[in-house]
């Protein structure tokens, strides 16, 4: 099954890590350099935060392009979908890339291929749930040693020698473990196409490397029955597990109890798939745990559904439970907790508190004490609409932040619908009149031909800040969070018929033959659904009007919050106007500020005074030809300071180190017709 | 609307890029043609609706709506990923990388009638001739999301 190639490229890296041995770079995992980028999300506390200032307002549309590298080749097919975010350590830049999610060391100054490794999977990477580049990787160092791990799409760890790309003869089985075995269930059917993967970045905290799970997109799901997303800790020198954590309790262990008619022993999802967060000090682990199967149906999970869509705190050491807080009781939104936790060490009231921040698809900032899991400002149960589809279980009540404010909308009426002119407004009503509206938690309906055709939901499954996370500043203790303001998800169920699932319910709309919602690479030709056979009045329903967002501006916004007194300090719009509302007939001549734009896969980059984020959209505008813009802003005011140009829209979050005595911006971009590729950003050197 | 200045190398790069797509897309004459001349036909589109709904509407959804891990086909995004572009570049993204778990399975004439029907979606005008099925052919056919003012 296993075809391991491996390629070094360049003879000369093994000076280049001999030399960084002994420099006084090769510190611990617990002390990493500010001038490096170490961890997927800079650090274990999911800051995207490095206090470097060579970049900075007066010299950021300066910056030019140092290196960049296409990812075409890593991979047996092009990708348009490239999400990485490398690491920068010892002088050495680590990523993902490519289709085969190959790993990568290049030289961070020129962008130099050091040496490549990929994995050959077969049948069974074929068959993942998640495949193509991934999110990243991680490293981990003694002082000596220096290694590299990741997951590949088959959903084996891998473990590298980072000098040289070599797999780590002593890790494992030969540098791997196959993580669909000793994982307290059998994956189901097989281990090809026992559905389990992962496309985050796997992490390491004082010798123990810690991997989720992921699976497929779950809107639409074959069955009730599924694997489970349990969570790991291995020995990062040995590969031997170290513990486990049941995102499903098992019988006997709490939590069991919230699945009703022995529902837990089912059930499945209910996984890891986003980043995990560490505070290294404690010895404490937060776990952003997503949805169980299925995402908008769970009459087969009555009760509450523990761990679904709850943060845990859990024992570096042991990964056994310090506390949790369920964000959302009974989950039927796809309100996977998608992004890292954020540890903020704050204010509050005078007094000092150990923080955990977890921003949210729905817009709401929950901020805990991290050692305790009690709210730093009340999260009271709020009743919540109780809906009627046949089956369902609901609970009665929510628990809602009283503080933030939520920073993106979670909720649609109609005075939320775009208003540019009143006939626009008018046909955003009717598309919205065939749905069910509300505010946040208003529960999916039945889909019905004479209406509602669905919930209109807004914070739901693409709403919020989604898997690139937020950003925060230590020292100021601002957290910088990206958010879709407008990304509307119509929720409709439809009966299942039996030869689909047998799931009573699953995702569709009424007059449309149900068919399998897949992700990207799964096996399209076994399954595939017949064509449709609409009956009259089942046109479908567009979700915009003209190609203009359904919704009012602000489209996609960046907000500053102020953790220690849990306000909003300034919020944004984030991203050029898109092309199809500046070049609207009936929109020419109006002065409509920039509206930002609809997308969720905004990643943050902080530095000493910037706000570095790139926009999710082409256009195509008189101060620049068809593109997007890498955009950045004073994080005192949120006032533009600069902007660079990028060939294709932002994919992947950016990172920042310093190499050479020059700062560098790493980010990754792709879609559309153009293909992945990791563009390096510096400033001209001073003899130009 | 905020306003930026692009700075002197990045402007310089934009010069050199936009001389770039104008050399590129020499000789145009035959380039009159655009996605607004009605460059497919309804049949066509109905064909690539069938396909469309058991290829591809898995991931981007039954309206091109976009799914959890696939991009939309219909809407603003789409419109200005491709604005400015050929038909031909679009047809080979869809001939080169798609469906995505087995690229080029479908025949040509399968692509074009897919392409037909996102046309269809996207509210272009219909035509008489069927869309061609060759990308050197698609290529003399710019995208522009904007309808052009003789059109209106």
């Amino acid at each position: 099954m296993r075809d391991r190639k491996l390629f070094r490229l360049h003879p000369g890296l093994v000076c280049v890590a001999a030399l960084a041995l002994v420099t006084p770079s090769a510190l611990p995992q617990s002390q990493p350099k500010t001038t490096e980028w170490p961890s997927y999300a800079a650090d274990l506390a999911g800051t995207r935060y490095r206090p470097l200032d060579q970049i900075s307002a007066l010299n950021f549309n300066d910056l030019e392009i140092a290196w960049r590298i296409k990812t075409d080749n890593f991979g047996d097919r092009p990708e348009y979908k490239l999400e990485g975010t490398p690491l920068m350590v010892n002088g050495v830049l680590y990523a993902t890339a490519g289709s085969r999610r190959a790993v990568i060391a290049l030289d961070p100054g020129t962008g130099e291929l050091l040496w490549i490794h990929g994995e050959h999977e077969g049948k069974r990477g074929g068959a993942a749930p998640r495949q193509l580049s991934g999110r990243g990787l991680a490293y981990w160092s003694d002082g000596k040693e220096e290694r590299i791990l990741y997951v590949t799409p088959g959903y084996r760890l891998i473990c590298l020698n980072a000098k040289n790309g070599q797999p780590v003869s002593g890790f494992g089985t030969g540098g791997f473990v196959d993580l669909k075995l000793n994982d307290d269930q059998d994956i189901f059917p097989d281990l090809t196409t026992g559905e389990i993967g992962i496309q985050s970045a796997p992490v390491v905290a004082s010798n123990t490397v810690m991997v989720g799970a992921a699976f497929r997109e779950g809107m639409t799901p074959r069955s009730m029955r599924n694997n489970k997303g349990y969570v790991r800790g291995f020995d990062v020198r040995t590969g031997k597990r170290l513990w486990i954590f049941h995102t499903i309790p098992k019988k006997g262990e709490f939590g069991y109890d919230t699945w009703e008619k022995g529902s837990a022993e089912y059930t499945g999802n209910t996984g890891v798939w986003t980043q995990i967060t560490v505070d290294e000090q404690l010895g404490l682990v937060y776990l952003p745990v997503e949805s169980p199967t299925s995402d908008f149906y769970g009459g087969h999970r009555p009760g509450n559904n523990l761990f679904g869509e709850s943060l845990v705190c859990v024992d570096l050491k042991t990964g056994k439970r310090k506390w949790h807080f369920q964000l959302v009781h009974h989950p039927l939104w796809d309100m996977d907790i998608s992004s890292a936790p954020i540890l903020a060490d704050i204010m509050v009231d005078g007094k000092p508190v150990k923080a955990v921040a977890q921003p949210s698809k729905q817009g709401f900032l929950y901020v805990f004490d991290r050692i305790t899991g009690k709210p730093v400002w009340p999260i009271p149960e709020k009743p919540v609409e109780v809906g009627n589809v046949p089956g369902e279980w609901y609970s009665a009540t929510q628990p809602i932040p009283s503080k933030p404010p939520a920073y993106s909308r979670n909720g649609v009426s109609v005075d939320d619908l775009i208003d540019f002119t009143p006939a626009l407004h008018d046909r955003a009503k009717e598309i919205a009149a065939k749905y069910h509206l509300g505010p946040v938690f208003t529960p999916p309906t039945a889909s019905k031909l004479d209406g509602p055709l669905g919930t209109l939901s807004i914070g739901t499954a693409s709403g919020g800040t989604n898997w690139p996370g937020g950003s925060y500043d230590p020292e100021t203790h601002i957290a910088y969070l990206y958010a879709c303001n407008s990304c509307v998800e119509p929720i409709g169920l439809v009966p299942a018929p039996k030869e689909v699932s047998d799931i009573a319910y699953i995702a569709g709309t009424a007059g449309h033959e149900v068919s399998i919602l897949r992700g990207p690479g799964e096996n399209a030709g076994a399954d595939s659904p017949k064509p449709p056979k609409k009956r009259a009045g089942s046109e479908y329903v567009p979700m915009n009007v003209d190609g203009l967002p359904l919704m009012k501006p602000p489209y996609g916004t960046i907000s500053a919050i102020n953790l220690d007194t849990g306000e909003i300090i300034w919020q944004i719009a984030h991203g050029e106007t898109p092309d199809v509302v500046r070049n609207y007939p009936a929109l020419k001549g109006m002065n409509i500020p920039r509206t930002g734009q609809e997308t969720y896969n905004i990643g943050t980059l902080i530095t000493k005074t910037l706000v570095i984020a790139g926009e999710g959209h082409v256009t195509t505008t008189a101060d620049h030809p068809r593109g997007a813009m890498l955009r950045a802003y004073d994080k005192k005011t949120g006032k533009e300071v600069g902007a660079v140009f990028m060939p294709a829209p932002q994919t992947g979050s950016p990172m920042t180190y310093m190499h050479n005595g020059k700062q560098y911006i790493v980010v990754a971009v792709s879609g559309g017709p153009y293909s992945g590729e990791y563009i390096a950003y510096t400033l001209p050197s001073e003899s130009e | 609307m905020t306003a930026f200045r692009i700075g002197s190398v990045a402007t310089l790069g934009c010069v050199l890029f936009a001389l770039c797509v104008v050399s590129a897309q020499e000789p145009t004459p035959s380039s009159s043609r655009s996605v607004w001349d009605g460059v497919y036909t309804e049949e066509q589109s109905k064909r690539g609706e069938a396909v469309y709904q058991k290829e591809c509407a898995s991931c981007h959804g039954a309206s091109l709506g976009g799914g959890e891990s696939a991009p939309p086909l219909t809407g603003g995004a789409f419109l200005s990923n491709w604005n400015g572009l050929t038909l031909g570049d679009l047809f080979d993204r869809i001939r080169k990388t798609m469906p995505q778990n087995g690229p080029g399975r479908l025949t040509r004439q399968q692509d074009a009638d897919v392409l037909a029907f996102m046309l269809s979606t996207n509210k272009f005008p219909a035509g008489k001739t069927e869309i061609y099925r060759q990308s050197e052919m698609l290529k003399e056919i710019r995208f522009e999301s904007e309808k052009p003012a003789d059109k209106k």
